[in-house]
């Protein structure tokens, strides 16, 4: 595993920010980590890079226990933090100099990151003088550096316009094949991670609420169907009173079924019961594969 | 990831160094002197006739240590931890693999590095002051020779001294993303030093310290340079060990 935790829990007072958080991270994924505004994803990335000391649990980086050796822990990561922390003084070349030197590595390794984020050409500009956009594009370019094994990269598209938000998403698509790099997205976009994502954890009220390969999660054990109809809230309250798992989504109604297998079956019965026992006229009746979406809208009612 | 990092605390302080390029801080170490050698240029000018050398020298250190010293301290600590302050640079410093101690030492060899500096450019441009007035208006020439290792040795012991005030004014700064706490603190401190001079209390206020050394009694200005520096020393390995297991610099 490129990242692991176990039992990882944080506290601010009375508050339990990180409850139990037990991640794995495979190498060579892109994990997208999910999760709302105050859902504890920051103080979780905090506590995997050693910043904040855990009240429980442990983190394991590559391998190496963050709290055991923190230094050789903190090798095998590059980020691409929320607060980028440039100086505004220095042009951004001047920026990652001092990254570079700090993490010891060759001269040519700065012009290597500019050219890859292409950056280059802006920078012998001063940072104060950068939009948003430069800044992000800056910020993946000190992560980069040493191109470490693990990425870690917090609301990455912040900032950038459609064409940078593109492009970051082929740079970290690539990234695995071209690298061999571990990347851990944060973020509370769902279509961003839906986008490049392999593996997912999603995090509500502190809690890992869902992890796993994309794939694996859509496909899931359940199915479903989307069902239009003249009166929905009627329809849901017979399904319901005949067993089925119904949701109103919208003015439509989301039947969910465990067995993939009988979908036909299991749909045509649900057509049968709101046509002829409860006399509502279904418009359409469509199976829809289980998304992210869906995942991520069901993830709050896992945490309770 | 490419090379292991070798932990060596040249590389940090040659970081901290490099970030002082076209910064405030460097800016405000060269204004400082300069402005103690102005007053010394221009007061040179008002008396209208000679005084000696000595006198002119010691007249400007005691202007640094009373006044100067303390205000620059205050003002250069609260600029050197803005520039990580100002961006949020803590998060991207602390997750880098060195021991976070390095970091807040060199920072603070940084400061008391660019006090080295300024106390020479004060003895330099004191000197050419005293040069100008006299060559602009004769009768006010100083007269004697000037003895610069009495004069340099009294500018060390006035900076090997400042070192609790620099300790303490660094650590606030440190501790505070906001420059009030540094800056009211120095402030307060420099306001009670010049009130209350000739107050035994001086010689345990850091912001008095650095003037005792012009003090008439040897014993009490070897006595402050002992505070000073060891009590330096001291708040100065503290400063270390509470930063550096801070989770949050903010």
């Amino acid at each position: 595993m490129a990242v692991e935790t176990c039992g990882l829990t944080k506290r601010y007072g009375d508050y339990l920010a990180v409850d139990s958080v037990s991640m794995r991270v495979p190498e060579r994924a892109i994990y997208g980590f999910l999760g709302r505004n105050g859902a504890g994803k920051s103080t979780t990335l905090r506590l995997l890079m050693g910043l904040m000391r855990p009240d429980a649990g442990t983190v394991h980086i590559a391998g190496v226990d963050v709290a055991r050796d923190r230094v050789r822990a903190s090798r095998n990561f590059g980020a691409l933090l929320e607060a980028h922390g440039f100086y505004g003084h220095l042009s951004g070349r001047e920026n990652l100099e001092l990254t570079r030197r700090l993490l010891d590595l060759p001269a040519w390794e700065v012009a290597r990151v500019l050219d890859v984020t292409e950056m280059t050409v802006h920078s012998d500009k001063c940072v104060s003088d950068y939009s948003l956009g430069m800044r992000q594009r800056l910020g993946l370019a000190r992560a980069l550096l040493g191109s470490p094994a693990i990425l870690i990269l917090d609301e990455p598209t912040n900032g950038l316009d459609a064409e940078g938000i593109e492009d970051m998403r082929r740079f970290v698509r690539e990234l695995p094949d071209r690298s061999g790099s571990t990347v851990l997205i944060s973020s509370h976009q769902l279509d961003e991670i839906d986008r490049v994502a392999t593996h997912v954890g999603i995090l509500c009220q502190g809690r890992l609420v869902v992890e796993g390969s994309v794939e694996e999660l859509k496909a899931g054990s359940s199915a479903e169907v989307v069902v239009e109809t003249a009166s929905p809230a009627r329809a849901i309250a017979i399904a319901r009173e005949h067993g089925f798992d119904v949701m109103p989504e919208g003015d439509l109604l989301v039947a969910r079924f465990q067995a993939r297998e009988d979908l036909r079956s299991a749909a045509s019965a649900l057509n049968r019961l709101l046509c002829v026992a409860g006399g509502i006229h279904v418009h359409s009746l469509v199976p829809r594969e289980r998304s992210l979406e869906a995942i991520y809208r069901n993830a709050p009612s896992m945490a309770n | 990831m490419a090379p292991s990092p070798k932990s060596r605390f040249s590389t940090a302080l040659a970081v901290e160094t490099y970030k002082l390029r076209r910064s405030m801080a460097l800016l405000l170490a060269m204004i400082c002197p300069a402005l103690v050698a102005g007053f010394a240029f221009f007061h040179q000018l008002r008396l209208g006739k000679s005084a000696s050398w000595d006198m002119m020298l010691t007249s400007s250190a005691a202007i640094w240590s009373f006044f100067m010293l303390p205000m620059s301290v205050t003002a250069l600590t609260a600029l050197m931890a803005h520039t990580e302050h100002g961006p949020r640079a803590w998060d991207h410093l602390r997750s880098l693999p060195r021991p976070r101690w390095h970091v807040h030492l060199a920072k603070a060899t940084c400061v008391l590095g660019l006090l080295v500096s300024m106390s020479v450019l004060l003895a330099a441009l004191t000197s050419l002051a005293v040069l100008v007035a006299g060559w602009w208006e004769p009768t006010a020439a100083a007269t004697g020779s000037p003895d610069y290792a009495k004069y340099l040795a009294l500018l060390g012991k006035i900076f090997a001294s400042s070192w609790l005030l620099v300790a303490v004014q660094l650590w606030v700064a440190l501790r505070f993303s906001s420059f009030v706490p540094a800056l009211a603190v120095g402030i307060c401190g420099t306001f009670f030093a010049v009130v209350a001079t000739s107050a035994r209390i001086g010689l345990v206020m850091p912001w008095q310290i650095p003037v005792n050394q012009l003090a008439a009694d040897p014993a009490r200005a070897q006595l402050a340079l002992g505070i000073g520096f060891v009590g330096g020393g001291v708040v100065l390995a503290m400063m270390l060990f509470a930063l550096s297991r801070r989770e949050i610099l903010d």
